[in-house]
């Protein structure tokens, strides 16, 4: 199995950038709050696989692959916390965690609208590129047992649910299970392709925005400004006359 | 005529459908979606309302919107260009994120749902809140106050509503505070500030309001100022929400409470920082109590009328709620199960049938269950294929056998009928277990909730019962009926109700009228007749983080992996107690093809 974990050759290329985000403990801190909160929401979406399923050994695996995941983001999330309590509390240094937009859970899936076929490859695809990844960062984190031993507990994890999310696969889908998993590993590409493509669109939105913030809005500014030193403060009547907004009316 | 209310994008998504006059069915997005507070358009909210009423989009005769969403955007543009140039970094992420789709709100329920552009209306947020309170309350002619964080411009309203004799109805709201100043904003703030989520966690604080002082008065009043025409405002400096969508306070807000708590540190009630927080808690919760009770006591002084109904988000603060009643002179105080943004498609849709259509009043059925249906048949097969303990029973001896658990100290997972509408767990998809001791509370925290220890569990009891337990004042019984109330545990019960007493001696009881919920009423009484104590600790059943569940199939996977002891849907119990001890699958081998195989086969 140690083969099969050790990470991509992209991820393997991309071990400095690695070993940067690890050696610094705020960074290390917001990384494990992030997968914290990425566990999590996959579990809660395996969960819903677990729902949805009409496949009773596939609703017993899914539930329990569930609770994995959630337990991993326990374990992250408890993690953080301690060293954040470690290091004297966070003072408004950790924002957010992923800065890519979207990806609520596994990739945004729609959970209730992809057959089972297509969630395994996906699952099977997701988990084999987590466990590669987490086999480079447990190495990295050789100095912190404790995050290490996390890595360690949930790698086992990981070799369970590529394997289990394979086999079942080629158990529903014997003719066409090797299909679904290229399927899968080209759509993890194009979502990749697509989080990166709306961050960049975001980026220049905002330049924009902010271009035109500076250079559209003072007048408008100015006279929104006078306009709130008349406002009255406290009660407002509401007028009759708004009472009578046409239904129709957004405004 | 078939109206359906919507209500969307900002949080607790949900649809409603009224038929005649009269709610069909209403649910949240979050309990189709699955994803908590889910605030994305309704879509599995709307098509499970058709599909309960057997109605396509096209059968609609109109579609309702809780708010003028334009109007909304005026304000946020109004609010980026007066907090011009702090705004820089807020105004790219407010226009992007409501030009995105909040502002195109008739084009996207005409797409969405295939319906023509002139069957979609739109009301006044606060005028829908109006609406879900009091054309949803058994009363004639009541005062009506809203209040929440903010809607289009109005953050809290007064005025009143009348259903006269000839069938007419009205609801005039007479005047309003406008953002910035706001109760609803002045509470997330020191929500956001004592480190919990923003629209989640203000009952935290509420609980946390418990165990401290309220010694921070006098700063409050630094950044909240009460106006001599009984209204209030905001001072500006305090706060950030307009200029950055960072952070709600500001750094001079800081300087005056002290460092904010970071979400990932404990509350040590024991250290001073800990204290600190409780007793800000406490402070908040105090100036809030008193705004309203203040508030509520001019109006009804100036309407003479008896009865309030109070919507918004604010009305969910049980401990305010239970003060307007005891001290504004009111003799009812209704508050719908509802009272939030979700409760506002509801109130959206009852408002076009009676105010834009001008149709007859209908009496509205006066009860909170109007989602999906939890299938016992599906449970019971769902849960033999999976070798648990099955055994489907009549009524009388299913509850006879429930009460005995609960009393034997197990923890019932309660799925019945229609889930509720609202955040409020009231009887139909509940947790259940004893109330006695801490020991089930503490239980319930750590296997099942995962919740801060500092949080109350609510108890459930018969309206026969409930005054010998509870301390409920004139009209407390109605309040309730919707758990919308905190009052005393009766000081001689306190300690035989130890897992539903808060440190106050307080509890947010609910009272169960028999004809709104047959089964819990029986089981109470069930349970009464085994104990002597017909109360029942009563939690929303779902697990921290996540909705309440809506289908059994919910109901089954939260409990195969917590520490719920029995589920209970329709007439069908699944007990763990004697389950299978099945062997973990990663252990069993049975992912591996063979035994896969063998299972298909089975």
């Amino acid at each position: 199995m140690a083969g099969v974990t050790r990470g991509t050759a992209l991820d393997r290329l991309m071990r400095p950038v690695h070993q940067w985000v690890w050696a610094d403990g705020d960074r290390r801190l917001r990384k494990l709050l992030t997968f914290a909160e990425v566990e999590t929401d996959g579990g809660r979406d395996i969960l819903r696989a677990a729902e949805v399923t009409p496949d009773p050994l596939l609703r017993r695996l899914y539930l329990e692959h569930a609770v994995d995941e959630l337990r991993h983001g326990d374990l992250f999330r408890d993690r953080g916390a301690a060293l954040l309590r470690a290091r004297g509390g966070g003072r408004g240094v950790l924002l957010g965690g992923n800065p890519l937009p979207g990806g609520h859970g596994l990739d945004d899936l729609k959970i209730e609208g992809e057959p089972d076929h297509r969630l395994l490859a996906f699952l099977h695809v997701a988990e084999k590129s987590a466990a590669g990844r987490f086999t480079i960062y447990r190495e990295l984190v050789d100095d912190d047992p404790h995050t290490r031993a996390i890595f360690e507990q949930i790698l086992r994890d990981e070799v369970f649910h590529m394997n289990y999310t394979y086999t079942q696969l080629a158990r529903i889908s014997p003719r066409t299970y090797r299909r679904h998993v290229w399927h899968a590993r080209a759509k993890r590409i194009w979502n990749r392709y697509l989080r990166v493509a709306a961050a960049a669109a975001g980026l220049i939105g905002n330049a924009l925005l902010t271009v035109m913030y500076a250079v559209v809005l003072p007048p408008f500014a100015w006279l929104a400004k006078r306009a709130e030193r008349r406002e009255p403060i406290g009660w407002v009547p509401i007028p009759p006359a708004r009472r009578q907004t046409p239904p129709r009316s957004q405004y | 005529m078939k109206i359906l209310g919507l209500s969307a994008h900002y949080h607790d998504s949900a649809a409603a459908l009224v038929v005649d006059g009269v709610p069909v069915c209403a649910v949240q997005e979050e309990r189709i979606s699955r994803r908590k507070n889910d605030a994305s358009f309704p879509v599995g909210a709307v098509e499970w309302c058709l599909q309960r009423a057997g109605l396509e989009p096209t059968d609609l005769d109109a579609i309702v919107f809780y708010e003028r969403s334009m109007l909304k955007f005026e304000r946020i543009l109004t609010c980026a260009l007066r907090a011009f140039p702090q705004s820089w970094r807020s105004f790219p992420h407010a226009i992007k994120n409501t030009l995105g789709d909040k502002a195109w709100v008739r084009g996207i329920i005409s797409s969405e749902l295939g319906v023509p552009r002139d069957k979609i209306l739109f009301t006044d947020h606060h005028a829908s809140h109006a609406a879900a309170a009091f054309l949803t309350a058994p009363t004639q002619h009541a005062a009506i106050l809203t209040a929440d964080g903010v809607g289009e411009w109005a953050t809290l309203t007064v005025g009143h509503g009348e259903r006269r004799a000839d069938g007419s109805t009205d609801i005039t709201l007479r005047r309003e505070v406008r953002f910035p100043h706001s109760l609803g904003m002045l509470y997330s703030t020191f929500t956001a500030y004592l480190g919990f989520k923003v629209n989640e966690g203000e009952y935290k604080v509420m609980g946390l309001a418990a165990y401290g002082r309220p010694t921070m008065m006098e700063q409050i009043g630094k950044v909240i100022r009460r106006l001599p025409d009984g209204a209030f405002a905001l001072v500006p400096e305090y706060f950030e929400f307009q200029t950055t969508a960072d952070r709600s306070y500001s750094s001079k807000f800081i300087d005056l409470f002290g460092p904010s708590r970071h979400p990932y540190d404990p509350i040590d009630l024991e250290s001073a920082d800990g204290q600190r927080f409780a007793d800000c808690a406490a402070s908040v919760q105090r100036v809030l109590e008193e705004i309203l009770v203040d508030i509520a006591t001019r109006l009804r002084r100036e309407t003479g009328l008896r009865d309030l109904c109070f919507g918004g988000g604010v009305a969910l603060n049980g401990v305010a709620n239970a003060r307007i009643l005891a001290e504004s002179g009111f003799d009812r105080l209704f508050v719908p199960p509802a009272p939030g943004d979700a409760g506002c498609a509801m109130g959206a849709a009852l408002y076009a049938d009676r105010i834009y259509f001008r149709h007859p009043d209908r009496e509205v059925p006066d009860h909170p269950f109007w989602g999906p249906l939890a299938d016992g048949p599906h449970l019971a097969r769902t849960a033999r294929e999976d070798n648990q303990d099955v055994t489907e029973l009549g009524d009388d001896v299913l509850i006879a056998r429930v009460a005995d658990e609960l009393a034997a100290g197990r923890i019932v997972g309660w799925m019945e009928g229609a889930c509720e509408f609202g955040p409020r767990a009231l009887g139909h998809r509940s947790i259940l277990a004893a109330p006695h001791d801490t020991a089930m509370r503490d239980r319930l925290n750590r296997d099942i909730k995962r919740r801060e220890e500092f949080r109350p569990f609510a108890p459930v009891v018969t309206s026969d019962a409930a005054d010998r337990f509870f301390e409920l004042p004139a009209g407390g019984a109605r309040l309730a009926r919707y758990m919308s109330g905190v009052f005393p545990v009766r000081r001689e019960w306190r300690s035989r109700l130890a897992a539903v007493t808060h440190v106050d001696g307080t509890a947010r009881v609910q009272v169960l009228d028999r004809d709104m919920a047959p089964r819990l009423h029986a089981l109470l009484e069930a349970y009464g007749l085994c104990t002597g104590i017909p109360v029942l600790l009563n939690t929303s059943f779902n697990v921290a983080g996540e909705p309440i569940v809506t289908q059994a199939i919910e109901g089954y996977t939260t409990f195969r992996r917590c520490g719920i002891d029995l589920l209970v849907a329709g007439s069908t119990i699944v007990s763990k107690r004697a389950a299978v001890a099945a062997a973990s699958s990663k252990e069993s081998g049975a992912w591996s093809s063979n035994s896969a195989a063998a299972s298909t086969v089975a």
